[in-house]
């Protein structure tokens, strides 16, 4: 469903992505976990068509991002970390474009608006100018655009971030929901406890590449060797804070898939 | 789940280009729809401020244009040089507007389709890339045509009036007006798009270069127009020389001609000519457009890709030899304020969007100041003299509160945004109100006093006239800066994160007003009764000492008093917003 085949982004000297190697499977949820700089967003940004990688392909359903942008986007959901939104338009008119940019008819624009808008709590402030939404009314608006179309595939770039614990309890259950009905779910967080919650697969990132690939009791069954709780072994894989990592991950480079 | 199972379930069909289309425009419909509604709620005094600065200037360069056309018509009565002398001013204006074109749709574009939050949502959904293209295309064409229209349609009007042009020269004039805007826009976009696929690292240095050779080639344009004697101006051999410099501008292959001529055609009712140039323009335009587009296809996602891809080098900034010069002057206040001082300094001259607006006009007074003995020839009497040396100083004086409330007025509503850094330090918040004041007096005083002196000099103004000025400079940068940060404390916006957009609010709006009606009395106060006094003193000679000498007392009572009448009004203009704005600012709850 998606699938990185050995990409590789750098911005001029700096490697921000290298030789990333990854495929995921319809009704997973994964989560990249890493420090800031990992590389992440510049991951989601190349899975979305933002940018294009250096060397190597994305594809999405079998569509190259980079040569067929079109068939690709229009099977995704996107959740950027900065979400835009049109200030000027109400909460309806933006679901309302996005529903038809998506190409979806009339009638279904309707009825997907009032399906999204009961799932992400929107019929309070649909009719309202965006611009007097909070952060979180405005976070669960985008959401609210990502599942409009009924996406193959759910790219989310830091999905928590200044949301309440009740909107936190609402994305949590809404991104579990759409994996289990068969949506690839791609997720980059810093929130280890996140990830350990809802995902089924973790991706640990440093410095552009990948140190960790493996699921929850993988992770679990790594650290029990070593350490007594995650959040130790995530601090230890992702380095010492400056982007140094230590002698012993780089032999824990993953096996992909 | 399979994989084509579950990417069928949600393949819908693509938008087909006119729905698509149609999606855009109605997006852009419901913003402007909105925007409009809430302008005419919220700010109507802005918008009939607006409007009528707007319908004010239309009609003063109609008046103008209409003036120049009749002088033209009646002084120059061969039918022949006439028309050569239309077809060189329509020629120019319509070349210089083409080269403004191109420069301004290219600046928008490279703002709107590289660096707007709106593109990198556009560019994660669907759409076809040309179709995003063209959304911002038509936006830049707005944006940077709407100067044309203020500035092209009363000229165009004017001129048909004057030459009794038929009715299809007026219903021609927006399709051709609109035609021509695409052309250079079209080519505005294609260069950005050009650059900033193969150039996204050195775009400000290409930008720096074609610049500064526009500037060159037109100071140097302007600069051998206005050379030769004096006793040769505007004599038959003087006029044909112009004309014969002028002609460049009216090479068949540019736009601009195929606009002039066809416009110059219409208007002598020879509408078969006219609908060939404005048949060209439309497929050139269309033509322009369907290349922009092309171009944007094939590079404008790899350029977007490129600009973000290239090594960004963090900027490092030490403390500046120009900052311990500023903490040095001003050493003798109190140290919090100089440090406040100082941190605004920093803000100010890093922020270079900030500064350059400034900086332009500051240089084009500067143009203007060093050539005004050369574009000035008749003015050799000293009432001509002071009262364009007055002039000058008002004009300084409306820059400077453009200046005021453009970066002033917005500084407490900025710092409104991180009050919590100041507000957890140990310093009054007179004395914030107060380090601004100061800065915008400090920052203000230097250039406008020099470009005063500059004009001065340049019309070598009497000393003790110069003096005047000087003052009057003073009073009216303290007074303004006064307005600027009493009326930002007491009016200030601290949802709004641009300083553009708070200068454009209500509370900016009314210190413009204010500051403008200051200016008008401050130079009224000073230059009428120098005028007086100095007109007087040329007809010294002829009324005789003694007439003078009593006309002169009461002239020269009546300069005291409006310099004190200046002062006066200068330290009320200070004060009062002052004081309001340090009581609302003690209110203010962050």
């Amino acid at each position: 469903m998606i699938e990185f085949d050995n990409v590789t982004r750098t911005y001029g000297r700096k490697v921000a992505v290298d030789r990333l190697a990854l495929a995921i499977e319809p009704g997973e949820l994964f989560a990249l976990l890493g420090p800031n700089g990992a590389g992440k967003t510049t991951t989601i940004k190349m899975l979305v068509g933002l940018l294009r990688p250096d060397s190597g392909t994305v594809t999405v359903c079998g569509h190259d991002i980079t040569k067929q942008t079109r068939q690709a986007t229009r099977l995704m959901g996107y959740v950027p970390d900065q979400p835009f939104l049109y200030d000027k338009l109400t909460g309806r008119e933006f679901l309302e474009f996005v529903g038809e940019m998506r190409g979806l008819e009339r009638r279904t624009i309707d009825a997907r608006i009032a399906r999204e808008s009961g799932h992400c709590q929107l019929d309070e402030f649909l009719d309202d100018l965006i611009e007097t939404y909070s952060h979180g009314m405005k976070q669960r608006t985008v959401f609210a655009s990502a599942f409009l179309h009924d996406p193959a595939v759910l790219v989310i770039d830091e999905p928590m971030v200044g949301l309440d614990p009740l909107g936190v309890r609402l994305v949590k259950d809404l991104l579990r929901s759409r994996a289990g009905s068969g949506t690839v779910v791609f997720m980059s967080t810093h929130t280890l406890a996140v990830a350990e919650e809802i995902a089924d697969r973790i991706g640990i990132m440093n410095a552009g590449r990948v140190h960790f690939l493996g699921t929850v009791p993988q992770l679990r069954e790594e650290l029990s060797s070593h350490h007594e709780a995650l959040e130790p072994l995530f601090l230890e894989l992702t380095g010492d804070g400056n982007g140094r990592v230590s002698s012993r991950n780089a032999q824990r480079t993953p096996t992909t898939t | 789940m399979n994989v084509e199972l579950v990417a069928e379930s949600v393949v819908q069909d693509f938008l087909s280009p006119e729905d698509e289309a149609r999606a855009f425009w109605r997006l852009r419909y419901r913003l402007a729809a909105t925007s409009l509604r809430q302008v005419l709620a919220t700010a109507r005094l802005r918008l009939a401020l607006i409007v009528g600065l707007s319908v004010l200037l239309w009609l003063a360069l109609f008046w103008l244009f209409a003036d120049g056309f009749w002088f033209l018509r009646s002084g120059i009565g061969h039918p022949e040089t006439h028309d050569q002398a239309l077809r060189a001013v329509f020629g120019m204006f319509f070349a210089a507007l083409m080269i403004m074109l191109i420069f301004s749709s290219g600046i928008i574009l490279h703002g709107s389709l590289f660096h707007s939050s709106e593109i990198a949502f556009l560019l994660t959904v669907p759409a076809r890339t040309p179709r995003v293209f063209l959304h911002k295309f038509q936006e830049a064409i707005l944006f940077s045509s709407w100067g044309f229209l203020l500035l092209g349609s009363p000229m165009l009007l004017a001129y048909g009036i004057v030459a009794g042009a038929p009715w299809y020269y007026y219903a021609m004039l927006f399709p051709f007006i609109l035609a021509f805007v695409y052309v250079p826009a079209g080519i505005g976009a294609v260069l950005c798009l050009c650059i900033m696929r193969w150039l996204p690292a050195q775009r400000v240095h290409v930008l720096i270069l074609v610049g500064a050779a526009l500037v060159i080639a037109s100071v140097w344009f302007i600069w051998s127009l206005s050379v030769g004697r004096e006793s040769d101006l505007l004599t038959p051999d003087w006029f044909q020389e112009m004309l014969s410099r002028l002609r460049f501008a009216e090479g068949r292959l540019l736009p601009s001609w195929w606009l002039s001529t066809g416009l110059l055609e219409a208007s002598r009712s020879a509408w078969s000519q006219s609908v060939m140039f404005l048949v060209l323009l439309i497929a050139n335009a269309l033509f322009c457009q369907q290349l922009a587009a092309w171009i944007a296809q094939r590079i404008y996602r790899p350029a977007y890709s490129a600009l973000y891809g290239r090594n960004v080098r963090r900027r490092r900034a030490k403390t500046a030899r120009i900052d311990r010069v500023a903490r040095r002057l001003g050493a003798f206040l109190p140290q919090q304020m100089q440090l406040l001082l100082v941190k605004d300094f920093r803000l100010f001259r890093r922020d270079a969007v900030q500064w350059s607006q400034f900086l332009i006009f500051f240089g084009l007074l500067v143009l203007y100041f060093l050539n005004i003995r050369r574009f000035s020839y008749d003015i050799r009497h000293i009432g001509w003299i002071n009262m364009v040396a007055f002039l000058n100083l008002a004009v300084v004086g409306l820059l400077m509160s453009t200046f005021a409330t453009r970066f002033v007025f917005p500084m407490v509503s900025l710092e409104g945004r991180r009050f919590w850094i100041l507000g957890l330090m140990p310093v009054r918040r007179e004395t914030i109100l107060c380090e601004k004041f100061l800065f915008a007096v400090g920052g203000s005083m230097a250039p406008c006093a020099a470009l005063i002196l500059l004009s001065d000099v340049m019309l070598r103004v009497a000393p003790v006239v110069l003096a005047s000025h000087q003052l009057t400079c003073l009073i009216l940068c303290v007074g303004l800066s006064g307005i600027a940060v009493g009326l930002g404390a007491r009016l200030p916006n601290f949802h709004e994160p641009s300083p553009a957009r708070i200068a454009a609010g209500f509370g900016g709006t009314l210190s413009l007003i204010v500051s403008t009606l200051y200016i008008l009395a401050v130079v009224l106060l000073t230059a009428l009764p120098w005028h007086f006094y100095l007109a007087a003193q040329q007809t010294r000679r002829v009324v005789g000492d003694a007439e003078f000498a009593s006309i002169g007392r009461w002239l020269t009572f009546w300069v005291l008093a409006g310099t004190a009448g200046s002062m006066v009004l200068g330290a009320l203009a200070t004060v009062l917003p002052l004081r309001i704005g340090f009581r609302a600012f003690r209110r203010l709850e962050f």
